[in-house]
């Protein structure tokens, strides 16, 4: 059998079998949708407020007008003490709470100074960000303007009155990420992720499905070609099926790392002949992985399951969500095994980061001792498997 | 009825695979997760300094810095070096004090600090951000405060005058803001949903190997009735393990939280029923659920919230368990409502009960013939 026909029977069977072509086909295209849905506005905004006014004077309601002009902040209701507010907020539907004292304007310009409390919902940490991000900077506007008020009565010029409130401009800029957003925070690691679990299931279930020959529908007698994957040497199997499999895989990663990541924003700083250069060591690391774990399953049913499992404490393990230098030690050496782990993070550094092939050398010989190592093992299984049948 | 449950017991007792998914599995990886994000409080993260000044005031800044919990500066010479610590993600975020920074500071000018963090890693940049600004204004309050007294003002006026108005930020629910407290919960209750649904599904193909006399819907109530202990049990390893070892705080008694485990089981056990009705394959069962109930962790609403999301996402994330699990756990955990007012939320898991018509109908007309003469390989797999 010729290895183009070994191919064609290998895509073949790829399509016709619908638990992969699931997985495959609506699986990629369906999680390009789905997965950023969630995130598709980037930051949170208007998140609801509840303000307990206990000064209600006209220096308070300024305040509480300018937090609502923050559009981090929206004012959604008025409580006439802290015990109800905190109702409120155990109602689900507010996060957020400001106090002003009894008073607040009076201290203010007797010149005794005054404490404003914030409260945030710390349960979900982005709207907590958001609501003390507004109420700070609406807090600080109005203490400036008090202060200038101050400055100026003592008789203070204006230009010097200014000039002593802020003594520096501290320039604090968010890099790589400006708008601060949650697609392109998630989406260039997780769409690797993507593709690297459902090649792995792919993979997976094809040779499962052969090497259990349960007679299953697709894996054979539907295309008629049925047992081709016995009748090839053990490394032309793997051959056919690492081009059948990275061919489809080209296709797809060009989807998702070219259209997807056009498509929703995602920033990408390499080129095209950097970014090819660094996904083939990841592409063929992956394919034989996949087909060596394969060789591990002879139920159809199992690879998907354990791939599924395995999902998030990759995702996590990978370093652009939490933190490396956070992850325990031990789990961080073990994760290296899994090419997706130093795939991302490199993809990373190259695309996000703009560091350059340089800085992402490690990873890229990483990916190709993986590569090699998988490659041996998945010759040694297809083999064992050759020699069972 | 106890028949059906004995041939439950002894298809668990042959399967290696469903046994692992109800005691040592789940129980592996929820202490993994949880190692994993042990380190709680981001802290000691690297931060580049260029100190272009080296004046005794950008030496006192350094100084604070460094005494921040979460930045832990390393000095870099060169701008360039530094640019290229934080292009390798070696460096959460850049601090550059400018050359004369000192001078301008003195005689009254408007010297600019730059600050630059890494956007790309959210969590950190931000928490980065917000401490470092946070320890440059307090580096800077003394210099404010000798120019107030310079100026003639006393001392207790100098400090009012610095801050007319003092804030008091509380972080409600999650004193320290706490990841471990935050994340940790979400995610083990994800992987508990994705336990309960491989659970099911492998429950109900074992259906597909043999067909004893009994109906179908009877066949179904009783794995039903026989994985859900199983399965409850481990959602309350999930319990004992937040609340229990790590004492994570909790305002209410975590038992209230039963009642929604349970409707929690049978949701994701009615929708993996219709699937395994309408699909009646072993392989296309478990895919199917997998592309359904995988992405259900970004659609909780606690890492991004819910009232940001599209509709689309917010109607989507209607059809998934979890989230309605994890608003009663949230009510729970932070808000601590009421045992009563938590069963009143237990109405949201009512329309899940819809998808009983077409299972009943479904099972009404049994399974496929062709399907049930295949046998199941009994090779224990992996």
């Amino acid at each position: 059998m010729s290895l183009l026909r070994l191919i064609l029977c290998e895509l073949k069977a790829i399509v016709s079998d619908k638990a992969i072509a699931v997985t495959l086909f609506g699986g990629v295209l369906f999680y390009a949708v789905l997965y950023p849905l969630p995130y598709l506005h980037q930051v949170p905004t208007e998140q609801a407020l509840v303000v307990v006014d206990l000064d209600n004077t006209s220096l308070s309601r300024t305040l509480v007008r300018h937090a609502d002009a923050s559009p981090k902040i929206r004012v959604a209701a008025g409580a006439g003490s802290v015990a109800e507010a905190k109702m409120l907020i155990a109602s689900g539907d507010f996060h957020g709470l400001l106090v002003i004292p009894l008073g607040f304007k009076r201290d203010l310009l007797l010149g005794k100074g005054a404490t404003l409390s914030y409260g945030g919902d710390a349960s979900y940490f982005l709207v907590y960000s958001a609501l003390v991000e507004g109420l700070v900077s609406a807090g600080m506007d109005a203490a400036k303007s008090v202060q200038l008020l101050g400055l100026l009565s003592r008789g203070e010029s204006f230009t010097g009155a200014t000039l002593s409130l802020a003594p520096m401009h501290l320039n604090a800029v968010p890099a790589y990420n400006p708008s601060l957003g949650y697609i392109p925070y998630v989406v260039p690691g997780l769409f690797l992720l993507i593709l690297h679990q459902t090649l792995l299931i792919g993979t997976g279930i094809l040779g499962a499905g052969q090497w259990g020959g349960s007679g299953q529908p697709g894996a054979k007698g539907e295309t008629g070609e049925s047992g081709y994957w016995t009748q090839v040497s053990p490394l032309k199997l793997l051959l056919g099926r690492s081009l059948a499999f990275g061919l489809l895989y080209l296709g797809f990663g060009g989807f998702y790392l070219g259209w997807c990541y056009h498509w929703y924003g995602v920033s990408v700083q390499s080129s095209l002949g950097q970014m090819l250069l660094f996904a083939l060591p990841f592409l063929l690391s992956t394919l034989f992985a996949g087909i060596a774990a394969s060789c591990l399953f002879s139920r159809r049913e199992l690879p998907t399951q354990v791939m599924l499992l395995a999902s998030m404490p990759i995702l996590f393990v990978s370093g652009f969500v939490w933190p490396l230098s956070l992850i325990p030690e031990p789990l961080v050496l073990v994760s290296k095994v899994i090419p997706a782990v130093p795939a991302i993070f490199g993809m990373l550094k190259l695309n996000q980061l703009g560091a350059g092939f340089a800085a992402v050398m490690n990873e890229w010989l990483i990916l190709w001792g993986l590569a090699a190592v998988y490659f041996v093992l998945a010759f040694a299984g297809l083999r064992w498997r050759r020699n069972r049948q | 009825m106890r028949a059906l449950l004995r041939r439950e017991l002894t298809s668990l007792w042959q399967s290696p695979w469903q046994l692992a998914l109800v005691s040592w599995l789940p129980i592996l990886s929820m202490l993994a997760l949880w190692w994993l994000f042990s380190a709680a409080l981001p802290r000691q993260l690297p931060v580049a300094w260029v100190d272009l000044d080296n004046s005794s005031v950008s030496r006192e800044l350094g100084r604070h810095v460094a005494a921040s919990p979460v930045a832990s500066p390393e000095s870099f010479t060169h701008l360039d070096d530094a640019i290229a610590a934080m292009n390798r993600a070696e460096v959460y975020a850049l601090v550059v004090v400018p050359v004369g920074f000192s001078r301008e500071l003195m005689t009254g000018g408007d010297p600019t600090l730059d600050v630059r963090y890494n956007g790309q890693f959210l969590l950190v940049g931000k928490l980065l951000a917000a401490n470092l600004q946070l320890a440059i204004a307090d580096a800077m309050k003394p210099l404010a405060y000798t120019k107030q007294l310079a100026a003639g003002a006393s001392p207790h006026q100098a400090r009012v005058n610095m801050a007319p108005i003092e804030t008091q930020t509380t972080a409600l629910f999650n004193r320290n803001n706490n990841y471990v407290g935050f994340l940790v919960p979400p995610v083990l209750l994800a992987l508990w949903q994705l336990m309960a649904m491989l659970v099911f599904a492998n429950a109900l193909n074992r259906e597909l190997a043999d067909a004893p006399e009994t109906p179908l819907s009877a066949r179904l109530v009783a794995k039903f009735v026989f994985y859900t202990p199983l399965l409850l049990a481990q959602g309350l390893f999930i319990h004992a393990l937040l609340f229990g070892f790590l004492a994570l705080p909790v305002a209410g008694s975590p038992l209230w939280l039963v009642p929604a485990m349970l409707a929690t089981l049978l949701a994701i056990f009615l929708i993996v029923a219709l699937i395994f009705l309408i699909m009646q394959e072993a392989a296309r069962v478990v895919s199917f659920c997998t592309a359904l109930f995988a992405p259900a962790f970004a659609f909780m609403g606690v890492t991004f919230p819910v009232h940001d999301m599209p509709a689309a996402a917010q109607y989507w994330r209607l059809l998934m368990p979890s989230s309605h699990y994890i608003d009663s756990h949230i009510a729970l955990v932070s808000y601590g409502v009421s045992g009563t007012e938590l069963l009143l939320k237990l109405s949201s898991f009512v329309p899940f009960l819809l998808l009983l018509v077409p299972i009943y109908a479904l099972a009404g007309r049994g399974l496929r013939a062709s399907d049930m003469a295949k046998v199941v390989n009994e090779e224990p797999a992996l």
